[in-house]
């Protein structure tokens, strides 16, 4: 699903964000990404997003080589990949709804459609009773949770989540950690970027460890 | 278009007769991969019809945005609407006086005046040689006791005249030409003043040929000021789209994040434009109409003291059509080059 072969990101000429990066995700694996601040983590998920494009080396995802996408095939390469932000990126002047229904609006899912799959994926994360509700209405925890549903919402083969349990409660983030796990188990491949060391120790799952951009561990691999 | 892939027969059949005549097939697949084969049969006229319904919420979406703020987008418009009306009205002015330069082209005449010493009989052959050019369509003989009449009764001085022993004034011969074109004339002129008995050949053209550069000019002017004015709605616009873009930077970035192409994020902004343009064109409309309210009185108050019955122009339906069409296709284009332009200093963070 993801081939990452000798890939170096430069920023500006001298900084080295990621080095001598080599890994393989399989189709259906779940992948913690994990590292001090700084070390690449957030690099290494723009690059997969196509956000960037690698200064050496291959990114192959899905069977694309991003830096050969043109940039007309970037949006379409996208809507193969859901994304969960940190900060979940949601939009403020609209409703929950709204919000997780925009890749479906994008992809121009037929409206009845998306509605139906809107409320499904809202009731994955247990907020469907709050679908009319604006994101700013919503604690910290809800509002990841829109991003999650958000980024699930077209069934996509590759599930992104930048720390995404960045500001939640222990409780809380075992809850959203739990529901990548329910993605992963119906065959998504998902990774995610946490420093949150004693939770993904917990979980056992691969996870690879980036330092100052280098690939320093690669534990638990299946 | 569905019509078009029927050839495909496990497409065109209906779901259920597709899985008794594929057991096989179909219950080894999970579900969502029989909804990717049949999908892929309408995919065509669904992107299509997708693309229509984009294309229909986006203009009540931006029309829905453009109405929340009555106050600010309606002076938007009045700019476009001014920035048209000024060329518009020049447009129409030069129009009517085309008109009249039709009405001037019937009088515009070669005179020919003959030598004092030739007599009547003489003038007449004259008359019957010029009449012989080919580029002359018609001719009137003034003898000299006709043009001393007509003198006399133009400045209303008989007696001062009848005092003359002789008759000063030569026989004239007025031609109207067939071709009124300024060189085609000056050449007539030259080939009749060959003629003998012929003493001098005035061509009325200056004032007639002034008119025609002035209005020449004139139409000059009303394209540069359109093209002008077009440029000035182009920025109007396009300044209006960019804090629009501006201001829902936020929601590009997003929507880029999650697969938008830039046609996606550039159409509510290009309906915009197209709203602004519509709006200040139907403006525009209006001010050209109450301007003209306001100007038809005097205008033919003074056209009467003229004894002339000079109207002002209306635009008519194809002329509204068109300036509407112009101020909308301007709102689009002045939208389409500041998104775009500002797309590309856009990126998803």
């Amino acid at each position: 699903m993801i081939a990452f072969e000798h890939v170096g990101k430069r920023y500006g000429g001298r900084f080295e964000a990621l080095a001598h990066l080599n890994f393989r995700v399989a189709r259906g694996e779940m992948v913690f990404l994990t590292g001090h601040s700084g070390a690449g983590k957030s690099s290494l998920l723009r690059l997969i997003m196509r956000l960037e494009k690698p200064s050496r080396g291959r990114v192959v995802v899905a069977g694309h080589d991003i830096a050969e996408l043109h940039a007309s095939q970037v949006p379409f390469y996208r809507r193969q990949i859901g994304v969960v932000f940190q900060d979940h990126q949601l939009l403020f002047d609209r409703s929950v709804f709204s919000n997780v229904s925009l890749p479906l609006e994008i992809q121009g899912v037929e409206p009845r459609e998306a509605a139906r799959r809107v409320r499904a994926a809202l009731d994955k994360v247990g907020l469907l009773h709050r679908e009319k509700a604006l994101p700013v209405e919503l604690s910290g925890g809800e509002q990841q949770r829109v991003g999650i549903a958000r980024a699930v919402v077209n069934k996509p083969a590759l599930l992104l989540a930048d720390e995404p349990t960045g500001n939640l409660d222990p409780q809380l983030s075992a809850d959203i950690m739990a529901l990548f796990e329910d993605f992963n188990r119906i065959g998504t491949t998902v990774m995610i970027a946490s420093h949150d060391l004693a939770l993904i120790a917990r979980l056992r799952h691969r996870i690879l460890r980036l330092q100052d951009g280098r690939l320093v561990a690669d534990e638990g691999a299946a | 278009m569905k019509r078009a892939v029927t050839p495909r027969p496990t497409g065109a059949a209906p779901k259920g007769k597709r899985q008794v005549a594929k057991p096989a097939r179909t219950s080894s697949k999970p579900p969502t991969e029989r909804r990717g084969a049949r999908s892929q049969q309408t995919r065509f006229s669904s992107r299509v019809r997708a693309w229509g319904r984009h294309h229909r919420a986006m203009a009540l979406d931006s029309l829905y945005r453009l109405v929340r703020h009555p106050v600010g987008n309606l002076l938007t418009m009045l700019a476009i609407a001014i920035a048209l009306v000024l060329p518009a009205a020049l447009w129409l002015t030069l129009d009517s006086a085309k008109l009249l330069d039709a009405e001037l082209d019937e009088s515009a005449t070669l005179t020919v005046y003959l030598e004092t010493t030739v007599d009547a009989a003489q003038s007449a052959r004259i008359e019957e040689a010029v009449m012989a050019d080919v580029g002359v369509e018609t001719t009137r003989l003034i003898s000299a006791e006709q043009g001393m009449a007509e003198f006399q009764q133009s400045l209303g001085i008989e007696d001062t005249l009848a005092g003359l022993e002789d008759n000063p004034l030569p026989a004239s011969i007025v031609i109207y030409p067939q071709n009124v074109e300024p060189a085609a004339m000056a050449q007539l002129a030259q080939r009749l003043e060959a003629f003998s008995g012929v003493d001098e050949v005035r061509v009325d053209l200056a004032w007639v040929a002034r008119l025609r550069h002035l209005a020449d000019l004139g139409r000059r002017v009303a394209l540069a000021l359109g093209v002008l004015f077009g440029c000035g709605v182009l920025l109007v616009v396009g300044n209006t789209i960019r804090l629009a873009v501006e201001s829902r930077r936020r929601e590009i970035e997003v929507v880029m994040l999650i697969g938008a192409t830039h046609a996606f994020v550039r159409r509510p902004f290009l309906y915009s434009g197209a709203w602004y343009g519509v709006g200040g064109g139907l403006l525009a409309l209006g001010l050209l109409g109450l301007g003209n309210h306001w100007l038809s009185m005097p205008v033919a108050a003074l056209a009467g003291s003229y004894g002339a019955s000079f109207v002002l122009p209306h635009l008519d339906v194809t002329g509204s059509t068109i300036l509407l069409s112009c101020s909308t296709l301007l709102g689009w284009l002045g939208a389409w080059l500041a998104v775009t332009r500002h797309l590309s200093s856009i990126r998803p963070r």
